[in-house]
C-alpha cells in the first residue's frame, strides 16, 4: 500500500487549527485590502508625480480593483501565504521529530514510502484548502464592494499562485529529509523570503545580470503586476526551473528518506 | 529439523559516526521464549530494538526476524510486532481513546483486546496524552504493543514509570502471552523483572554482547550470599571470597556445594549467620565487575 488513508485522518485533523488560523487570518487580510479600495482609490492621482516613477517598480499605479489587489494586497498573500505554504511542508515530518512520535508511526506496518506520501499528499491538500479559502474570501470582497473584476485572469492567477506555494511547501517538504531531525524550523521560514527578495531585486533593478535572478525564483513566473495588469508573456524558464526542482527533490527525498535513521 | 528462530542476530555492527552502539553481537531468540537483553544505560540495547524494528539501519551484519531480513521485509515484519519503546510518546492533544482508535484502525483489529487491557491496566481514556505521567504514558504503550496479539514483543525497558503493582500486572501479563506462543525480546536494566519471567538472558556492555545465560543454568550455580559474626577463622574454603564488613557482619560470596559449606562452618561459633541465594543482579554485578570480560565476547 502506497498510502494510508487513516494515517492521512490523523495528520489532516492534528493539522486542522493550524489551517484554518492560517487561511483565515491570510483571506482576512486580502479582504480588508479589497474592502478598502473605494476609500483609497483617490489617494492614487494625488500622488506627486515625483514618486509615480517609485511607484512604477512595485506594479504603478493601479486603475482598477484587480491591478489595485496585484500591487497592494498580493505581497502580503504571496510572502506569508509562502510561509505557510513551508512551514506546512517541513512541519509534515519534522513534527514527529519534535514530538518524537517517530516510534509510534514507524514501527506501524505500513513502508516507508507509504509514510511519507501520506504525508505529502496531506500537505498538498492543505495548500489548496488555503488558497481556495483565500481566492473565494477575496472574490467575495470584490463582490461586497461591488467592483468588476476579469474573473480569468484572477483565477489565472491563483492557479499559479497556489502552484508556486506548493513548490514551497515540497522544498519545505524535501528541507527536513536532508536535515538533522533535531533542526529548528527557522530554515522553512527563511527561504521563502530569500526567493522573494530575489523577484524584488530582479524587478527594480536594470543591470541585466541582476535580472537573470528572476528565472531562480518561484514568485516571478506567479507575479501579480505582469499577471493582472500588464498581461505580461508567461515565464517559463521560472516555472520550468522549479517544476524540474521540485520533481528532482521529491525523487531525492523519497530515496534519501529510506536511509533516515530514526534515533528520537 | 533447522530450529526456528523468531530472532536471529549474527555479526550485527552499528556505529553512529565513530561511536560504537553496537560490535559483533550475535544471537538467538527461540520461538516462544522470554529473552531478557540486560545491560545498564547507553549499553546498547535501544541500538538493537531499533534495528529489529527497522528505525535505524546496522552497519554490518545480519538481523532476521522469523527467518526474514529486518531490512527487506519490514512492513510485513511490523504486522507481527508489537514494540514498546522506552519512552512512550504519541500525539500529545490527542485523548487516549482516539490514539487506541487510531492504531486499532492502523491495525484493523477490532476493540475487544483494547478493553481486556485497558480494565487490566487501569487507564483513563478521556484524558489527552499530554496530560498523562510518565507511568500512564507507559501504560498506554503496553496497550498500543499488544492490541493487535503480535506474535512477537520487542520490549524497551517496559516496566520504566510503572507502580509495582502495574509491574507484577505485566510481568503477569509476558507470562500469559508466554504461554499462547508469544515470543518475548525484554530489553532491561531492571533485574528483577528479568529474573522473574525470562527463559534466557544476554548481558550487554559497551555495545557488546559479553555472555548468554539460560535462567535454570544460574540457579543451578549455587551462587550464595554468606554474613557471619564474628568472621570466619583461617583459610577460606574453596570457592568462598570475602566481600566486605558492614552492619556489624563479615560477608562472603561463596560457589559450591552448600554441604561442604555448612560443614566447614560448623567448626566455629558464630553469633550471626545468614546464608542465601545470590541475586541476578548480584551475579550481574559481579560479572560486570570482572575484570577482563571483555575477553569473553560471544
Amino acid at each position: 500500500m502506497m498510502f494510508s488513508s487513516r494515517l492521512f485522518k490523523l495528520e489532516f485533523t492534528r493539522s486542522l487549527k493550524s489551517l484554518i488560523t492560517w487561511s483565515l487570518s491570510i483571506g482576512l487580510t486580502m479582504v480588508f485590502v479589497i474592502v478598502l479600495y473605494p476609500m483609497v482609490i483617490d489617494i492614487y492621482s494625488a500622488i506627486p508625480a515625483e514618486y509615480q516613477a517609485f511607484l512604477d517598480a512595485f506594479g504603478g499605479v493601479p486603475h482598477n480593483v484587480v491591478e489595485y489587489y496585484a500591487t497592494e494586497g498580493v505581497m502580503m498573500l504571496q510572502l506569508f501565504g509562502g510561509i505557510f505554504a513551508a512551514l506546512e511542508g517541513y512541519n509534515a515530518l519534522n513534527r514527529d521529530d519534535k514530538e518524537k512520535t517517530v516510534e509510534c508511526i514507524y514501527q506501524l506496518p505500513y513502508s516507508r514510502t507509504a509514510i511519507l506520501t501520506t504525508k505529502l499528499v496531506k500537505v498538498i491538500v492543505n495548500v489548496l484548502v488555503f488558497s481556495i479559502v483565500v481566492y473565494f474570501m477575496s472574490i467575495l470582497s470584490f463582490l461586497v464592494i461591488g467592483e468588476s473584476y476579469d474573473g480569468g485572469d484572477f483565477l489565472l492567477f491563483n492557479v499559479y499562485n497556489t502552484i508556486m506555494f506548493l513548490m514551497l511547501a515540497i522544498l519545505g517538504f524535501v528541507l527536513v529529509v536532508f536535515m538533522k531531525p533535531t533542526q529548528k524550523s527557522m530554515g522553512a521560514i527563511a527561504f521563502p523570503f530569500v526567493f522573494y527578495i530575489i523577484s524584488v531585486i530582479s524587478s527594480v533593478t536594470n543591470n541585466e545580470t541582476l535580472e537573470l535572478l528572476k528565472h531562480v525564483t518561484p514568485f516571478t513566473f506567479a507575479n501579480p503586476v505582469d499577471i493582472l495588469k500588464l498581461g505580461a508573456d508567461f515565464e517559463w524558464i521560472s516555472f520550468v526551473v522549479f517544476t524540474g526542482l521540485s520533481i528532482l527533490l521529491t525523487v531525492a527525498a523519497y530515496w534519501r528518506f529510506q536511509k533516515r535513521e530514526f534515533t528520537v | 529439523m533447522r530450529l526456528l528462530y523468531a530472532i536471529s542476530i549474527t555479526s550485527l555492527k552499528k556505529y553512529y559516526g565513530k561511536t560504537r552502539g553496537l560490535e559483533n553481537a550475535s544471537l538467538d531468540v527461540k520461538e516462544g521464549e522470554i529473552y531478557g537483553f540486560v545491560g545498564p544505560n547507553g549499553s546498547g540495547k535501544t541500538t538493537l530494538t531499533r534495528i529489529l524494528l527497522g528505525l535505524i539501519h546496522s552497519t554490518s551484519g545480519e538481523a532476521k526476524i522469523f527467518d526474514q531480513d529486518v531490512t527487506k521485509a519490514s512492513v510485513l515484519l511490523n504486522r507481527q510486532i508489537g514494540y514498546l519503546p522506552s519512552e512512550a510518546f504519541f500525539f500529545p492533544e490527542m485523548k487516549v481513546k482516539d490514539v487506541f482508535r487510531f492504531f486499532q484502525e492502523m491495525r484493523k483489529v477490532d476493540d475487544s483486546r483494547i478493553v481486556e487491557l485497558v480494565k487490566r491496566f487501569d487507564i483513563d481514556m478521556n484524558k489527552t496524552m499530554d496530560q498523562l505521567s510518565f507511568g500512564n504514558k507507559k501504560k498506554v504503550g503496553i496497550v498500543v504493543a499488544l492490541l493487535h496479539n503480535p506474535k512477537l514483543l520487542v520490549l524497551d525497558e517496559p516496566t520504566t514509570g510503572l507502580d509495582p503493582l502495574m509491574q507484577q500486572i505485566f510481568l503477569d501479563l509476558l507470562v500469559e502471552e508466554k504461554k499462547k506462543g508469544v515470543t518475548v525480546f525484554l530489553s532491561s536494566h531492571i533485574l528483577s523483572e528479568v529474573e522473574k519471567v525470562c527463559d534466557r538472558v544476554a548481558l550487554i556492555r559497551d555495545g557488546i554482547i559479553y555472555q548468554v545465560f539460560e535462567m535454570n543454568d544460574i540457579a543451578q550455580l549455587e551462587n550464595k550470599k554468606v554474613s557471619l559474626f564474628p568472621s570466619l577463622e583461617g583459610e577460606l574454603p574453596d570457592g568462598m571470597t570475602f566481600l566486605k564488613e558492614e552492619d556489624g557482619l563479615s560477608h562472603y560470596s561463596y560457589i559450591g556445594d552448600i554441604n561442604s559449606l555448612l560443614k566447614r562452618l560448623s567448626g566455629q561459633t558464630f553469633e550471626k549467620c545468614n546464608i542465601r541465594d545470590a541475586s541476578l543482579e548480584e551475579i550481574f554485578i559481579q560479572y560486570y565487575q570482572k575484570e577482563g570480560a571483555t575477553n569473553d565476547v560471544l
